[in-house]
């Protein structure tokens, strides 16, 4: 087993009277992609959001490279700079052009250079196949040229691992497969990622591991072919007959 | 009309103490509206709820009332004493300041809060966050509205005229007594006063026109 970047343990939440996650366990392994499939509401994004140190866990233990982040208090902002998020909306800065959005980060959380910082920006936005598009404010670009230059502002920070809450959910057809393009690329170079998708043809082809989840809890969990052609649970078998129309 | 010349020096020191109380107060007011939008936004409870009470306070009242409690009640209570001018610029300011206090609350909150969580995502403080993402966007939000108040404060520095500030106002209501000749002096008088606006909205279009950026326009 290799280094294992971010862990979940025993992780619970709550928004008021309803629990959302009851008790997950989630291993994410330094140069792997994990996808998290299941039906909407079953509290796929918040478990993102709380590995993402975006929301706090009501109960349980996030753990960034073996330490655990809110036991030991540590500066959180320090760790988010190091865990990439791509959000299902496109949220862009929207006064900032494509390149000032991911220079952003490079400047004023790295501390780099302008120079520096102009030249890693442009490099990742190159990797994302938008280097021509680098003046181009939100409001030019397309939903899926947003999402681009969203991974790009993730990615630029040279983070452990990025986690994708279903970066193409909000996207149509055509604009999906640009994403999703991108995000195998990023797979193929060896980021660490930890996607919750619908594309099934992604989880399927990029994925070295899927999780199923379902009311708040994982349900399945192992290599694709294991989840997706013989799923354990009766929930598991009915989503994905749905999701592949079969 | 050549008898106004005469008097050209009188209404040119009127216009400068007018169009200088105004950026004053609109300036002033600035500082203090983006702070107490900030503090009602993102503060306590507790900053929550002197914020509101500023506010109402100088929205619920009329800015002549105002004028008259901190020119004459304010000083017979504290003992200090301070000429016209301060008390008029001090008014102006808070006056303001509760309008753009609006304004600018309306503007940080149209910074979507996707943008905040994004914000946090990379690493940024709560405090760049504000500076590098709320901020630039919401000055650029605010400004037609902020027009407006330039407006509508530049117009209401006449009501300084009932503490004896000699603003324009009060400079032709003195030639309007002297010469016996209300209608052309007011009329005159009224005429600089829509110039003077012009040419500030035309200024502010062209600022508008210059920070505008694609996707972020606003219509007034």
């Amino acid at each position: 087993m290799g280094e294992v970047v971010l862990e979940g343990r025993g992780i619970k939440k709550w928004y008021g009277k309803l629990q959302v996650l009851k008790g997950i366990d989630i291993k994410i392994e330094k140069g792997k992609t994990k996808v998290i499939i299941g039906p909407s509401g079953s509290g796929k994004s918040t478990l993102l959001r709380i590995l993402g140190l975006l929301e706090p866990p009501t109960e349980g233990n996030v753990l960034f490279k073996g330490r655990d982040v809110y036991a030991e208090k540590l500066d959180l902002n320090k760790i988010r700079a190091k865990i990439g998020f791509v959000f299902q909306e496109p949220s862009l800065f929207r006064h900032l052009t494509a390149l000032d959005n991911v220079k952003l980060g490079l400047r004023h959380v790295l501390k780099l250079s302008e120079d520096e910082a102009r030249r890693k920006a442009l490099e990742t936005l190159r990797i994302v196949h938008l280097e021509g598009w680098k003046d181009h404010y939100p409001a030019q670009l397309s939903g899926g040229q947003q999402q681009r230059v969203g991974i790009a502002r993730a990615l630029a920070m040279d983070p452990e691992i990025i986690l994708f809450d279903e970066p193409t959910a909000s996207l149509d057809i055509e604009l999906t497969w640009e994403v999703i393009d991108t995000m195998r690329e990023l797979a193929e170079r060896g980021i660490t990622m930890l996607v919750v998708t619908h594309e099934i043809s992604f989880a399927k082809e990029v994925a070295d591991e899927i999780i199923f989840m379902d009311d708040g809890m994982i349900l399945e969990e192992g290599p694709p072919e294991k989840v997706l052609m013989n799923p354990k649970s009766e929930r598991a078998r009915v989503f994905l007959r749905r999701l592949l129309g079969v | 009309m050549e008898f106004l010349l005469q008097y050209s020096r009188f209404i040119i020191e009127g216009f400068i103490t007018a169009l200088t109380m105004t950026i004053i107060g609109v300036s002033g007011g600035a500082v203090l509206g983006i702070t107490t939008a900030l503090l009602d936004v993102y503060g306590g409870r507790v900053s929550k709820v002197l914020v509101g009470i500023y506010v109402e306070f100088f929205r619920g009242s009329p800015l002549i009332v105002q004028l008259l409690i901190f020119y004459f009640s304010i000083p017979a209570v504290t003992g200090l004493n301070w000429d016209a001018y301060t008390a008029g610029a001090v008014t102006l300011i808070l006056n303001s300041g509760a309008y753009q206090k609006g304004y600018f609350k309306g503007a940080i909150e149209a910074v979507f809060k996707d943008q905040l969580m994004a914000a946090a995502s990379i690493g940024l403080t709560f405090r760049q966050t504000l500076r590098y993402i709320v901020l630039p966007q919401a000055l650029k939000i605010v400004i037609p509205a902020w027009t407006n108040e330039l407006v509508s404060l530049g117009l209401s520095t006449s009501a300084l005229i009932i503490i004896g500030v000699r603003e324009l106002t009060s400079i032709a209501k003195t030639i309007a007594a002297q010469t016996f000749r209300p209608l052309e002096v007011y009329f005159t008088i009224a005429i600089i006063y829509f110039i003077w606006i012009t040419i500030m909205l035309k200024i502010m279009d062209i600022v508008y026109r210059r920070v505008r950026i694609p996707g972020l326009e606003v219509s007034i």
